[in-house]
């Protein structure tokens, strides 16, 4: 049957290929009304372009695109562990926005192979976020809009870091997970948040990004903060019990957190709101520990 | 086999790659697909759709379920054991250890992963990451065949301890590197562990047709030999057969097989297993008409769980190796429940 079939397949996949390319092979260039058709294959990347107002030209994304709400209606194609290859060449996309690491990567190499364009977002620090603000601009020519956005977000930044950079550091546990108890450290994207509030991360000298820990070291550090986030959308929480260790301070004086995930772990403009809520709930705690010494 | 029972077998084998190439994520029309084959297509999308993305994934599919379920069923016969399975010999754990390392060099965003870009900038994850895979999964059939005719004089029953042995030993490896690495390379991992045929294209076609159908064609030569390996050991000996050497040739075939089909596909369990079970009832336990029975009906098999892996979720695909894995296991209760006393 295959074997029937190939030299067949052969010649016609050659002759196809070239068609191929010089139907998407071509640099992506302003199509239908001037604008670019665009995948945008991660959450954080959709709800920048929302924030561009460039909404109208993402034609599909991928599976956790749910922010803002009519985020929820676009098409899909894949998630971030495999991608819809058949669906994606049949849109015809001008530019496919990748996340650097967060999305798979063979797919895209693939998809690249068949001559689309794809470009990546690859925020590490939190200014990254006003750098993608500025590059999406750029790609779907609404410099000015982003550049404001983009201003306007490096200056709470700023300001959030003016506000608590002599401020007294105060020891704090971020839980990513429960079971296993996993936090953050080194350079993931809360601990950046972490910092900039002066909170003191018990396990801030960790090299993983994300290592697992044991309860005993929380329990021996006896942090003053406990940090755990939540979707606001789901009514099951997942979180650890820590109720019945009440002699941690955190615990004894009711400092346990929670800030909305989406918004803490989302490389987006939405994160600034969620870190001046965080930090100022970290100086409350900060402040109630000075007045008790 | 009746004639009845092998004009069923070869419809089945036929229609199966031909009605497969109607199922995918996109959208095309059935008269779109039947003038792409006949004519040209409308649109020259649908050309790129239907030969370099679906078919190519329908024939792997095909090669793969063939591959499995010849390797299971021949050593299932070499051992006398119906439990015998190609992936019993840690050629998973293998391949899944070979992934990990190749995603930690080659596929995150880790300092690690920068300097081993950085001295191999040729090697792309999607190369990487296979050639892995298929070092991983031949070095744990190594290690098993060492330890079983070192330590336990070729005994059966051992082989197939020191091959769940070697599995553990490969998982806890593999774990504790995904577990020191960044979290998107454990998910990697995970997921490509539960097995996929949407990475195939057509130059895998290419390398996957000459081992399967080169494997089946040395089995099939050899079927005399391993027919009267059925009659026991002893009864083989007597018959003149090289029981030992067979043997051993036949887990290398198995083992560059599967190993093969483990690196490129991911995990696809029980179709090894399960394949062979269902073939014996309809062609006989014979092992030419059971190769032969295996490939046609094990191709067809993967094929139509692949078509369901990607047309059962609008959005999404499911790894094949999770449906295969619930049709497996779903079989053998029932098959369990038929020979109970």
């Amino acid at each position: 049957m295959i074997a029937s079939f190939s030299p067949n397949v052969v010649s016609f996949a050659i002759v196809l290929f070239c068609m191929l390319h010089s139907l998407i092979g071509a640099p992506a260039v302003a199509t239908e009304n001037g604008k670019l058709k665009i995948i945008a294959l991660a959450p954080h990347i959709v709800e920048l372009l929302y924030d561009i107002e460039a909404q109208d030209q993402i034609i599909a994304t991928s599976t956790f695109a749910d922010y803002p709400r009519e985020a929820k209606n676009i098409p899909r194609v894949g998630d971030h562990s495999r991608l819809q290859i058949e669906k994606i060449i049949q849109l015809q996309p001008d530019i496919i926005l990748a996340w650097q690491g967060g999305s798979p990567a063979d797919d895209l190499e693939r998809l690249k192979a068949y001559g689309l364009r794809i470009e990546y977002s690859a925020p590490k620090q939190l200014v990254d976020v006003a750098a993608d603000l500025r590059w999406l601009g750029k790609l779907v020519d609404k410099q000015t809009k982003a550049n404001q956005l983009a201003e306007d977000y490096l200056a709470r930044l700023k300001s959030v870091e003016t506000r608590y950079a002599q401020k007294q550091k105060i020891s704090t546990f971020f839980e990513v997970w429960s079971s296993p108890l996993q936090t953050v450290s080194a350079n993931a994207w809360p601990n950046q948040q972490l910092a900039l509030c002066g909170a003191q991360n018990i396990f801030a000298d960790l090299p993983q990004d994300y290592p697992s820990v044991s309860l005993e070291q929380v329990l021996t550090n006896k942090p003053k903060i406990i940090i755990q986030p939540r979707t606001k959308a789901g009514t099951h929480h997942t979180g650890f019990a820590w109720s019945k260790y009440g002699f941690i301070p955190a615990v004894e004086h009711e400092f346990l957190l929670h800030p909305d995930s989406d918004k803490v772990y989302r490389m987006t403009r939405r994160m600034i709101d969620e870190l001046e809520s965080l930090c100022a709930q970290i100086d409350v705690a900060r402040k109630y520990y000075d007045h008790s010494k | 086999m009746n004639n009845k029972v092998r004009l069923s077998i070869i419809l089945l084998a036929i229609l199966s790659p031909v009605l497969g190439l109607f199922f995918g994520a996109a959208d095309l029309s059935i008269s779109s697909i039947i003038q792409c084959v006949t004519q040209q297509c409308q649109q020259p999308i649908n050309d790129v759709i239907l030969w370099e993305v679906r078919l190519p994934r329908v024939a792997v599919g095909f090669l793969v379920g063939a591959g499995l379920a010849v390797a299971g069923a021949t050593l299932q016969n070499v051992y006398h054991n119906g439990l015998a399975d190609p992936y019993l010999f840690g050629v998973v754990s293998g391949a899944g250890l070979g992934a990990s390392i190749a995603t930690i060099l080659f596929g995150s965003s880790s300092v690690l992963s920068q300097q081993a870009l950085s001295m191999f900038p040729d090697i792309t994850f999607s190369v990487a990451l296979p050639a892995a895979a298929f070092l991983g999964a031949f070095f744990a059939v190594i290690i098993v065949q060492l330890l079983a005719t070192n330590l336990f004089a070729n005994r059966t029953e051992q082989l197939l301890l020191a091959g769940v042995a070697v599995s553990f030993m490969l998982s806890a490896a593999s774990h504790f590197l995904l577990y020191s690495a960044e979290p998107f390379a454990a998910n990697k991992v995970i997921f490509w562990l539960l097995g996929s045929l949407a990475r195939a294209e057509m130059w895998f076609v290419w390398v996957m047709l000459p081992i399967v159908s080169i494997s089946v064609f040395v089995l099939w030569l050899f079927g005399r030999h391993l027919d009267a390996m059925l009659l026991g050991d002893d009864n083989a000996k007597t018959l003149g057969v090289k029981v030992e050497a067979l043997r051993l040739l036949v887990l290398m075939i198995c083992a560059a097989l599967t190993a093969c089909i483990v690196a490129y596909c991911g995990g696809i369990g029980f179709v090894g297993l399960m394949i062979p079970h269902i073939v014996r009832k309809w062609v006989g336990v014979k092992t030419r008409d059971l190769l032969i029975g295996c490939v046609l009906i094990g191709g067809s098999f993967l094929i139509w769980v692949d078509v369901l892996a990607r047309s059962l979720l609008d959005n999404q695909e499911i790894p094949i190796g999770i449906i295969t894995s619930a049709i497996g296991s779903l079989f053998f209760i029932f098959a369990l429940r038929q020979v109970r006393p």
